[in-house]
C-alpha cells in the first residue's frame, strides 16, 4: 500500500507540501531489519512533524522516527512500516544559555555537534555513545541508555530537563522546561526517554550542562587474560569509586579500538580507565586504581595518552563495531556480579568476541558469530539470580524472528501496554519493536 | 460518642484496631501539612505492610472513598492532605532499611524510613545517600520520592530521581508491582522515572531500592557574609558560571538570620544582609584547589568576611543554621508561606529582588533560605493568620513571585510539588494539551477518580473551594494563563 492509496476518497494524500521521498532507490537508506517504507518525510521544522503525524495518523500508516540510524538495529522487526520520518534536518541550536550551563537543541543534531558548540564555551554533555559524529540527540533521547560512563554521568534521563514531542496524532507537547530543578506537572521527559519512539516524536530537547574538567586523563595497562582484565578492572572500581571509566577489552576488542583510533592500546587483553577534575585529583584518582590493579597481580606498566576524546570514542564505537551477521549481546547487571556474569557467557556462546566490560557500570557488550533461542532462553534463566538484563542488539532477521531481542518486561509489562495504549492507541509508532510487542 | 462507620469497621478488620485513626480529635494532627490549606480526612490507616497497603486501597475503593498517601507531612505544598476526605494511608510504620548492598552502593528501604537515618547508615558503610532536604530529620524516602525532593546537596549530585532505581509499587486498583531494576536494565519504559516526583498520584510505593554514593574524602565548608543581597546573588551567579560545581551553594538572607541566630547560635552576623554557604568536596587536593578558587570569586563581591569550617563539628554547626532556618521562622511570626520557585540561575538576582518589592508591596515580612547553586528560591513570606485579611494577602504575594519565576524562565516548583496549593498555576507554563498528556500517563496506572484527588492539575469538580482557590483564580485572570506555553 502506497502513501496516497492509504487516503480516504476526496481526501488530500497524506504530507502533502511536506517534503517527501517515494522513489524506493532513495528508502533503501530508511530500510528497518527487511521492511521498507513506501514513503518518507523529511522534516525541517516542528510544524512538519505535527504535519506528518497529523496526517499520518488520518490516513492510518505505521511510523518509524529516523535520526542518525546508528541504533536502527536495535528492536524487534517493525510489525507495519509505511512512513520513514526523517528528523536529522532538525538541527538547530534553540536556545543556549551558558551561564545557565542548559542548552535547548532540535533533536537532529549529533551529539559531536553538540559537543563541539559546547567546547567553545568550555562545557560539555557527559554521554557517551557510538558513533557520535552521526547519532543525533533525539535518537540518543529514545533510546535512553546510559553509556561505558553511566557509573559517573548516568544516562540521557539524568541530563534531560525538558522536552518537547509531537504525539502520534500531531499534537505538540512538552515538559519540564529550562531549569536545573523541576517538579511542575509530571515528569514526562522520563518517560519518552528509552521509549523507542514509541509514544511520540521528540523534537526538541533541554540538557543541563558539565563544564569541562581542568584535566582528564587515560590510562591502559595490559593483563596476560581477560579475565585477570576484568577481574583487576573490578578491584580498581571498587578502591577509587571517582573513577568516570573502567573498562575491561578482550585482545580483539582492543585490537580493534586501536584501527578506530586509540593508540593507546596493543592487541592485548587491556584495563582501561578514566579520571577527570583538577589535575591532582584526577592524578591521584588513577593512582588508587592503579595500586588496587597491582595488588591482584597485574604489574604491566601503564601507557597514558593525550588523545583523551579520540581514544573514549573509539572505544565507544565498539559497540557498533559488529563484524556483519553477527549477534551482539548487551548485558546490565549490578557491577558486583561481572565477573561471574562473563564466566557464564563465556560458557555457553559460540566464539565469543570483542568483549567489552565496564567494570564500574556494571554493563558488558559482546558478539558471537552465531547464538540459538534456547541458549538465549538458557542465559537469561542462568543470569537472573545474578539481576541480569540480556538484550539483543542487533542480529540477523532469522533471529529475530525466534526469539525476543528485549527479553521479558518484567512485572511493569501491564502498565507499559497501559501508557502505549493512551499514547497511541492506533499504534502507529514503530509498532511491535519495543518490549512485549509494544 | 462517634460510633465507626462501615469503612472504618472494615479497615479495623484487615489491619487491626490499633492501625486505624478515627476520632475526630486524632484526626487532627491529619488535617494539616504547613501549607495554608486543610484537608479533613475522616480515618487515618497505618499499614504494617505492602499486602496492608493492597488490602486498604481495596477497602477504600468498595466503599467509594477517597485515598491519600501519607509520609510525614512535610512537603509544604498540601500534597499530604485528604482533599475530598477519605482514608489516609500513613506510611511511618514501615520504617526499616532491609539492607546495604556497600559493593553495589544500593540500599533496599521501606517508604517510612526518615532521611537522615537512611544518610546514617550510609555512612556506615562509608557511603552517602545524596538527596538530603532541609527536613530531612523528618521527611521520609516514600514522601522524597513522591516530590522528587532536592536539598542543597543535590546541586552535585542531582535530585531524588537520580537516585531511586527500583521501587515496589501499589497501583490505584491495589494491584502490586515491582518496577524498575538494579542498573536501570530492565527493559521498556521508565516507569520509575514516571513515578518519582508524581507526588503520590499513580500509586503508593512500599519498598524502593536506591543508589548511594561514594563519599569524598575531604569537605571544605565556607561562609561568606555580604552587606547587600545584590553582591551575595552575584557572587552565586559567578561561582555557577565559573565551571565549578560545588557540593552546595546556599544563600540565607538578613530575615532568616534573624530567625536562626538566637536560636541556633551559628554565628551568622545579624547585620548581615545576606549569608552564603559554599562546599565543595572530593580528594584533599581537589578540595584545597577549588576551595582557594572558590573562595577568591566569593572575595571578588566585597564580603565583609569569608570563613572556612573544616571539621565535622564546625560544618555541621553551619548546616544546622541553614537546615533548621524554617523551624526557626516562628520566632518572627506565628505562620509562614513557602515558595519553592525555581528560575534559570543568572536570573537569581534580577528575581529576588522583585521577591523583595513583592513583599513589601504586600507588607509581609520574607525570610529567603535557599538553594542558591541550583535557582530554586525559596522565599517564606511571614504572617499571623489571625490577623484579618493577612492570609489573602500571604496567597496574593505568593502568586505574584510565582509569576515572576514563570516569567524569568522558570517554574512554579522545585521540590515540594505543586500538590494542593499550586495546581491553579500549572497553566501558567503547560497548556491544556501538555495537561491532557500528563492526565494520560495518569490514567494509565489505574482508576484516578477517588485516588489522592485534586492534587497537580487545575480544580476538577468535586474538589471543593479550597482555601486559596479563589485567590489563585483572581491571580491567573490578572496575568492571564500561558505565560511560558
Amino acid at each position: 500500500m502506497s502513501a496516497s492509496d492509504a487516503a480516504s476518497p476526496g481526501q488530500p494524500p497524506p504530507f502533502e507540501g511536506l517534503d517527501t521521498i517515494s522513489e524506493p532507490v532513495r528508502l533503501a537508506r530508511y530500510a528497518v531489519d527487511d521492511s521498507l517504507p513506501t514513503s518518507a518525510v523529511l522534516a525541517t521544522g516542528i510544524s512538519d512533524v505535527e504535519r506528518a503525524m497529523a496526517d499520518a495518523s488520518a490516513a492510518g500508516l505505521a511510523v518509524i522516527p529516523h535520526g542518525g540510524r546508528t541504533m536502527q538495529c536495535l528492536g524487534m522487526p517493525p510489525q507495519r512500516y509505511d512512513t520513514a520520518l526523517d528528523l536529522s534536518r532538525l538541527n538547530r541550536v534553540v536556545d543556549y544559555e551558558p551561564e545557565d550551563f542548559t542548552i535547548t537543541v532540535q533533536a537532529g543534531m549529533t551529539l559531536s555537534t553538540l559537543q563541539q558548540q559546547l567546547a567553545i564555551n568550555g562545557q560539555l554533555l557527559p554521554l557517551d555513545h557510538p558513533h557520535f559524529e552521526q547519532a543525533t540527540l533525539g535518537g540518543l533521547a529514545a533510546v535512553g541508555r546510559g553509556g561505558l560512563r553511566r557509573n559517573s554521568f548516568g544516562g540521557p534521563r539524568d541530563w534531560l530537563i525538558g522536552m518537547r514531542m509531537v504525539q502520534a496524532d500531531g499534537t505538540a507537547i512538552k515538559a519540564g522546561g529550562k531549569v536545573v530543578k523541576n517538579v511542575s506537572g509530571y515528569d514526562l521527559a522520563k518517560l519518552f526517554s528509552g521509549s523507542l519512539g514509541t509514544l511520540g516524536i521528540i523534537v526538541e530537547l533541554t540538557f543541563k550542562l558539565r563544564p569541562q574538567p581542568a584535566s582528564d586523563q587515560i590510562i591502559a595497562i595490559g593483563a596476560p587474560t581477560l579475565d585477570d582484565a576484568q577481574r583487576a578492572a573490578r578491584a580498581a572500581a571498587n578502591a577509587a569509586p571517582f573513577l568516570n571509566g573502567c573498562i575491561a577489552l578482550s585482545a580483539d576488542a582492543a585490537a580493534e579500538a586501536r584501527a578506530l583510533g586509540a593508540r593507546l592500546l596493543q592487541d592485548e587483553p587491556t584495563i582501561v580507565l578514566r579520571a577527570n577534575g583538577l589535575e591532582s585529583a584526577a592524578t591521584e584518582v588513577l593512582s588508587h586504581a592503579l595500586s588496587a590493579i597491582r595488588e591482584v597481580g597485574v604489574d604491566r606498566p601503564e601507557r597514558r595518552t593525550s588523545e583523551i576524546v579520540e581514544t573514549w570514542q573509539a572505544i565507544a564505537d565498539l559497540e557498533l563495531q559488529t563484524p556483519n551477521e553477527h549477534v551482539r549481546l548487551r548485558l546490565g547487571l549490578p557491577p558486583a556480579n561481572l565477573v561471574q556474569a562473563q564466566v557464564l557467557l563465556d560458557g555457553h556462546l559460540n566464539n565469543p568476541a570483542q568483549w567489552i566490560i565496564a567494570a564500574d557500570s556494571g554493563l558488558l557488550f559482546v558478539s558471537t558469530p552465531r547464538v540459538d533461542a534456547d541458549t538465549i532462553a538458557r542465559l537469561r534463566r542462568e543470569l537472573g539470580p545474578l539481576r541480569g538484563r540480556l538484550t539483543i542488539e542487533s542480529a540477523p532477521p532469522e533471529l529475530k524472528s525466534s526469539v525476543d531481542i528485549w527479553g521479558p518486561a518484567g512485572a511493569g509489562a501491564r502498565l507499559m501496554h497501559n501508557i502505549k495504549a493512551q499514547f497511541d492507541p492506533q499504534t502507529a509508532l514503530n509498532p511491535g519493536r519495543f518490549v512485549d510487542g509494544i | 460518642m462517634k460510633t465507626p462507620t462501615a469503612l472504618v469497621l472494615d479497615l479495623i478488620e484487615a489491619i487491626g484496631d490499633d492501625a486505624v485513626v478515627w476520632h475526630d480529635e486524632d484526626l487532627l494532627v491529619y488535617e494539616y501539612d504547613g501549607t495554608i490549606d486543610r484537608g479533613n480526612p475522616d480515618v487515618i490507616a497505618l499499614p504494617a505492610d505492602t499486602d496492608d497497603v493492597s488490602a486498604l486501597i481495596r477497602i477504600a475503593n468498595k466503599h467509594g472513598a477517597s485515598v491519600t498517601p501519607r509520609g510525614a507531612g512535610t512537603g509544604l505544598s498540601g500534597g499530604a492532605l485528604a482533599a475530598k476526605g477519605g482514608v489516609i494511608i500513613g506510611m511511618n510504620r514501615m520504617r526499616r532499611i532491609l539492607s546495604v548492598d556497600a559493593e553495589n552502593k544500593t540500599a533496599l528501604v521501606q517508604p517510612g524510613v526518615v532521611n537522615l537515618d537512611l544518610g546514617l547508615e550510609a555512612e556506615r558503610h562509608g557511603l552517602a545517600y545524596a538527596p538530603d532536604p532541609s527536613s530531612q530529620r523528618a521527611c521520609t524516602i516514600g514522601g522524597n520520592i513522591a516530590e522528587n525532593a532536592g536539598g542543597p546537596h543535590t546541586l552535585a549530585w542531582g535530585t531524588t530521581t537520580n537516585h531511586v532505581l527500583a521501587v515496589e509499587l501499589v497501583t490505584a486498583d491495589g494491584e502490586v508491582q515491582w518496577i524498575g531494576h538494579d542498573t536501570r536494565d530492565e527493559p521498556g519504559y521508565d516507569l520509575v522515572g514516571c513515578v518519582v516526583g508524581s507526588e503520590g498520584t499513580v500509586g503508593i510505593v512500599t519498598q524502593a531500592l536506591v543508589r548511594l554514593v561514594p563519599r569524598p574524602s575531604a569537605v571544605r565548608t565556607m561562609l561568606a557574609v555580604y552587606d547587600s543581597v545584590r553582591d551575595a546573588s552575584n557572587a552565586v551567579s559567578a561561582v555557577v558560571a565559573s565551571g565549578i560545581v560545588p557540593a552546595a551553594l546556599e544563600m540565607i538572607d538578613k530575615m532568616t538570620i534573624a530567625a536562626v541566630e538566637p536560636v541556633l547560635n551559628t554565628g551568622f552576623p545579624l547585620d548581615a544582609e545576606a549569608v552564603l554557604l559554599v562546599e565543595v568536596d572530593g580528594p584533599e587536593s581537589q578540595v584545597e584547589a577549588e576551595g582557594a578558587r572558590v573562595e577568591s570569586i566569593l572575595r571578588r563581591f566585597e564580603p565583609r568576611e569569608v570563613r572556612s569550617a573544616t571539621d565535622h563539628e564546625e560544618r555541621e554547626h553551619l548546616w544546622a543554621g541553614r537546615k533548621g532556618a524554617i523551624g526557626a521562622l516562628g520566632q518572627i511570626m506565628p505562620n509562614y508561606y513557602l515558595l519553592d520557585g525555581v528560575v534559570p540561575r543568572t536570573k537569581l538576582p534580577d528575581v529576588l529582588d522583585a521577591v523583595y518589592e513583592i513583599a513589601e508591596r504586600y507588607r509581609l515580612p520574607v525570610a529567603n533560605m535557599f538553594h542558591a547553586g541550583d535557582g530554586n528560591l525559596h522565599p517564606c513570606l511571614l504572617f499571623d493568620e489571625r490577623e484579618p485579611g493577612a492570609t489573602a494577602r500571604v496567597l496574593d504575594a505568593g502568586g505574584e513571585i510565582m509569576r515572576v519565576c514563570v516569567d524569568a524562565g522558570g517554574a512554579i516548583t522545585g521540590e515540594h510539588g505543586v500538590g494542593l496549593e499550586k495546581r491553579d498555576y500549572l497553566p501558567w507554563i503547560f497548556s491544556e494539551a501538555d495537561m491532557d498528556a500528563m492526565k494520560s500517563l495518569r490514567a494509565a496506572f489505574g482508576p484516578t477518580e477517588n485516588f489522592n484527588p485534586c492534587k497537580i492539575f487545575p480544580a476538577g469538580h468535586g474538589c471543593g473551594e479550597a482555601g486559596h482557590q479563589h485567590h489563585a483564580q483572581q491571580q491567573i485572570a490578572k496575568f492571564g494563563p500561558k505565560a511560558f506555553v
